[in-house]
């Protein structure tokens, strides 16, 4: 069936009016459909797709596209299609990207654990503060003011020594 | 030490000895690191590549982290030595699989392994046999330690120890406990378990890890998260919940021996017939039948084989195991052939 207004491309957009109780059909190509009735917005572009779903789905994406790593050379968007990062410089430069990814996949982004062997004195006090601090976030929340306390008096004695923040 | 001369052994950890080791086969923990100063290795050239390896192989047998420390270098290895590795469970599917300068560091009893330019830079693994997260964590971490005294390993306070994958970041530790749950699976309530595990944010895998589907009723339960729990924290939780498991697999075993104990037993007792009489068995059947008779000595239906010896035959029967042990490549109709001959000679069958 041909467009009945420009009687040359394929009809693909079907139409039913109803005036007044009558029904009218009513048939266009995509193009003259456009013009007839402002129902149909002109299909996307694939790449306008991408990049919408892109930012509906991951803002961060968006936002990190253009960082490229000045140590390992790897880009944001490598990162993310192959999973894997190229240097551990990575998680200073796509911090802000990659934030949010680890919260999701772990709960959490600050590290509580191990410190390495040869770790400065000062790597380890800072360590231990964080996961003091957590000790007594839990103890508060078990209402274990007992334990509590004694965190905090730790916390005290160990702050002292280091320099803090992040 | 050759390839050949570990085909006809296996590594302590499938003893059968241990903690609960009626249910749980084994208990492993990993750990990944990297070296500082260098990056991951999808970024790392090939000198570097080689700079790595080189460096870990030497500090890890100067510092003598295992008893009679083999290594193996998987870059020049054939085909069937890195499956064979595999199935040992000493090195990872991708590591077998991977290119360029790589190889595997393990102890006599192949109880620690050491696997160099896998995914991370290093991957240390201890397995034990049983339930037997504790001493697996001491031997470990005193490995890290020493390690950690002579490398530089890549750390930050914020996010730990860093990984190639930011799935590993953190803790750089995964811990596994392998268990056998014929029960489970056989009355579908294995499902309940994966549901109330994932709750936990541990997750189920198959007999080799990511990706692989399970098999003979063995699951592997592992951590999701190494980040922001200590490593005690994270084998706290899964030492919590394997107990459980076991009950609930007991439980499972209790309820089918009082309600359908003619089936069960005959299952068994055919599963058993077979691995004595059959000519030829495929490398799936045998995990079927294998996970039946074990059941059946765990139930004690069965008191004439050993627990090590059934434990050892999932992995003896596997391919590349066959074919080390004949000393030459078989396809696959000739491995069901030998499989078979195998077992009956282990089992004193027909």
């Amino acid at each position: 069936m041909k467009c009945e207004s420009c009687n040359k491309k394929l009809a693909t957009v079907h139409l039913t009016e109803i005036i007044e109780n009558e029904k009218k059909e009513r048939h266009f190509c995509e193009d003259c459909a456009q013009n007839v009735t402002n129902h149909f917005p002109k299909a996307p572009s694939p790449s306008d797709i991408l990049t919408s779903l892109i930012n509906q789905v991951s803002p961060e994406i968006r936002e990190m596209s253009k960082t490229t790593c000045p140590v390992c050379g790897i880009s944001y968007l490598e990162f993310r299609s192959q999973g894997r990062l190229g240097c551990p410089m990575d998680y200073n430069v796509f911090k802000k990207g990659l934030l949010p990814l680890i919260e999701r996949m772990h709960g959490s982004s600050q590290h509580v654990g191990k410190v390495p062997a040869n770790a400065g004195a000062e790597i380890v006090q800072k360590n231990e503060l964080i996961q003091l601090r957590k000790e007594l976030n839990e103890a508060v929340e078990r209402e274990n003011y007992e334990k509590a306390a004694e965190l905090r008096d730790k916390i005290y004695e160990l702050s002292g020594n280091v320099e803090d923040g992040d | 030490m050759e390839i050949k001369d570990l085909s006809d052994n296996t590594g302590e950890w499938l003893r059968g000895t241990g903690k609960e080791s009626d249910i749980v086969i084994s208990s492993r923990i990993r750990l990944a690191r990297n070296i500082a100063g260098y990056p991951f290795l999808s970024r790392a050239n090939f000198k570097q590549r080689r700079e790595i390896e080189s460096l870990l192989r030497k500090t890890i047998i100067e510092r003598k982290i295992a008893q009679d420390v083999s290594y193996v270098n998987l870059n020049q290895a054939t085909a069937i030595d890195k499956l064979f590795l595999v199935e040992r469970h000493l090195i990872s599917k991708e590591h077998a699989e991977g290119e360029g300068e790589r190889g595997v560091a393990f102890g006599k009893s192949e109880t620690v392994s050491l696997m160099i330019n896998e995914e991370d830079h290093l991957r240390i693994q201890v397995i034990r046999s049983g339930f037997e997260l504790k001493s697996t964590w001491d031997t470990i971490d005193e490995i890290d330690n020493i390690l950690g005294e002579h490398l530089s390993f890549a750390f930050s306070s914020r996010f730990g120890f860093l990984t190639a994958c930011p799935t590993n970041v953190g803790t750089g530790m995964r811990v596994s406990v392998m268990l056998h749950l014929p029960a489970l699976g056989m009355t579908k309530h294995i499902e309940k378990v994966f549901n109330a595990v994932g709750k936990l944010g541990l997750v189920v895998r198959g007999l080799y890890g990511e990706g692989t589907k399970v098999s003979g009723d063995l699951y592997q339960i592992s951590n999701q998260f190494a980040l922001g729990k200590s490593e005690k924290e994270i084998l706290s939780i899964i030492e919590s919940v394997i107990p459980r498991i076991t009950s609930y697999e007991r439980m499972a075993r209790k309820a089918l021996v009082m309600e359908s104990k003619d089936q069960l037993e005959d299952r068994i007792w055919r599963s058993y017939g077979m691995l004595k009489a059959a000519r030829m068995i495929t490398s799936e059947e045998i995990l079927q039948l294998l996970s039946q008779v074990r059941m059946g000595v765990n139930i004690g239906l069965i008191d004439d084989i050993e627990m090590q010896t059934l434990n050892e035959l999932f992995v003896l029967t596997l391919p590349a195991h066959l074919q080390k042990l004949q000393g030459c490549e078989l396809d696959s109709t000739q491995r069901n052939v030998i499989r078979a001959s195998y077992v009956r000679k282990r089992l004193d069958g027909l």
